[in-house]
């Protein structure tokens, strides 16, 4: 993508899907500068990165294909399926691959131990692993109901389902947990786990590409 | 340049399917084009076939020489296509430059001072100059319009599809709207899908008429207007006169002491001082729909 491309892609780009993350951030960061236990600075950290920016960019990636005014106008145009899904989820991912290191960055300022949440790579799959699987729903469950709300309430439900029943999916159904790498489990299950989310993730976003070709539903 | 062959298009499955376009063939040259029909004809569904954005049940279909059946065509033709619908929704927050700017680079125009250069020679065409830095947000409806024929033409296309563009303009844009689109015409293929007749007939050499999902006319207007020969009249009267079947009243007058009424229909039986009166292109369009609603029946 060139960066005039880019540029309006960001211009174009639902102003509430930039403000709630940056609040969420602000106040997360608010409170943690605050709070000046550790442990609860840990479990502050933890619920931002885990749970907070997973249903930040599952809520945000529901509306990002369908409610775009000028939509019919971009279905005339030669732009692919994909083209279109990676320039708008595209940007959700970034916008919350921002405010995740921001965050991090503050929280060791605030000397934090993140250790128990993995190293540097594993501490950023405790939020990307979940995050790609929440975009990955919504964005089909979106097109698949060609209504934005319908993917941002499966998104929805599913993190509270998972959240509340957090015992019964560890369990059984530690691998489709969205939230294993949160709460510390590590080893072969928590590589599964990652390994089925990131596959379950591609299969949706294909099947999302696959439904953005019917183009009619979304008028 | 457009050929369009036994195209049929069912929305839903089962009881619930709705045919909204059956069996329609033609071909469309260079010029202004007219799709005239009333509402829910199937006009925006097949104009939407033909940009690409909507598949047919059935038939096949060609613009620019492209396939639309397969996806390479439709991107070949889309890249050569111009498409303003009639619900025409845009980024307000973009200045009328910027939104065009945008637009030429989903159509694949990578060429930065190109595009510049081709941004502002349709803001120009489209009178539109002075206002390219200003918020789409403050624009009039008309001016909407403008900048929505602006992105439509930012990639020179070789065929241009409007669907309903005069449609809540004032009589002033309308007509400035009109003559742009005749303009546009010259060396492309204009199709002008609408139900207001009057702009057809001030634009259009070709016409196709569409009533529900079929196609019931193919020519020019002078011939949509011909065929409603010796079955228009007129009567003055002092009286009320309801409508009744297969009489339509196309106009009343009201004059000093009497009414004028406008008849389109097979005969004017009950009306011993009715004249004939020569046919307008409205007259043989309400002529047209009102046997096609006959033959169906």
């Amino acid at each position: 993508m060139n960066r005039s491309a880019l540029k309006y892609t960001w211009l174009t780009y639902r102003r509430e899907q930039l403000w709630f993350p940056i609040a969420f951030l602000a106040l997360f960061v608010f409170i943690s500068v605050f709070m000046r236990h550790p442990a609860i600075r840990f479990n502050l950290a933890r619920a931002y990165l885990g749970f907070m920016v997973p249903l930040l960019g599952g809520i945000a990636a529901a509306y990002a294909v369908l409610d775009d005014p000028a939509i019919e106008l971009r279905f005339a145009t030669p732009l692919s399926a994909a083209e279109t899904l990676g320039t708008r989820l595209g940007l959700i991912l970034g916008v919350q691959t921002l405010s995740a290191l921001g965050f991090e960055v503050v929280v060791y300022a605030l000397r934090v131990d993140l250790s128990p949440l993995g190293g540097l790579l594993g501490l950023q799959l405790v939020w990307f692993t979940p995050t790609l699987a929440l975009i990955a729903v919504a964005t089909f469950g979106s097109l698949a109901g060609a209504q934005s709300a319908v993917g941002a309430f499966l998104a929805g439900a599913l993190w509270l389902v998972q959240l509340t029943m957090k015992s019964w999916f560890e369990l059984n159904g530690k691998y489709v947990f969205l939230f294993m790498g949160v709460f510390g489990s590590a080893g072969n299950d928590l590589l599964m786990n990652r390994v089925v989310l990131l596959v379950v993730s591609v299969a949706l976003l294909l099947g999302a590409w696959a439904l953005l070709h019917r183009q009619e539903r979304f008028l | 340049m457009i050929e369009v062959n036994g195209i049929c298009k069912t929305y839903g499955r089962g009881r619930k399917a709705s045919r909204a376009l059956d069996g329609v063939d033609m071909r469309i040259g260079p010029g202004m084009f007219g799709l005239l029909g009333p509402n829910g004809a199937g006009k925006t569904t097949l104009i939407r076939i033909l940009a690409g954005i909507v598949h047919p049940s059935a038939g096949t279909l060609h613009v620019a020489e492209q396939n639309l059946a397969t996806e390479a065509g439709r991107r070949a033709a889309k890249s050569v296509l111009g498409y303003l619908p009639q619900e025409l929704g845009m980024y307000l927050e973009l200045t009328a430059e910027q939104f065009v700017d945008y637009m030429a680079i989903l159509k694949g125009m990578d060429d930065r001072h190109q595009r510049a250069q081709r941004v502002a020679e349709v803001l120009k065409m489209v009178a539109l100059e002075d206002s390219a830095e200003r918020k789409i947000k403050g624009f009039s409806g008309g001016m909407k319009r403008r900048v929505g024929i602006a992105q439509a033409l930012v990639n020179d296309p070789k065929v241009l599809i409007v669907d309903e563009p005069t449609a809540g303009l004032d009589p002033e844009e309308r007509i400035r709207f009109r003559n742009l689109l005749v303009r546009l015409a010259g060396d492309r293929t204009v199709i002008l899908s609408t139900h207001i007749v009057e702009d057809i007939g001030q634009t259009c050499r070709d016409i196709a008429v569409l009533s529900q999902g079929r196609l019931v006319f193919r020519g020019t207007p002078a011939e949509l207007t011909e065929a409603a020969e010796g079955h228009v009249w007129s009567v003055t009267t002092t009286e009320m006169v309801e409508p009744r079947d297969g009489l339509t009243i196309v106009s009343m007058l009201h004059l000093s002491d009497s009414i004028q009424y406008r008849f389109v229909g097979r005969s004017i039986e009950g009306h011993p001082n009715a004249q004939a009166a020569r046919p307008s292109l409205e007259d043989g369009y309400v002529w047209l729909m009102q046997s096609a609603k006959a033959r169906k029946n």
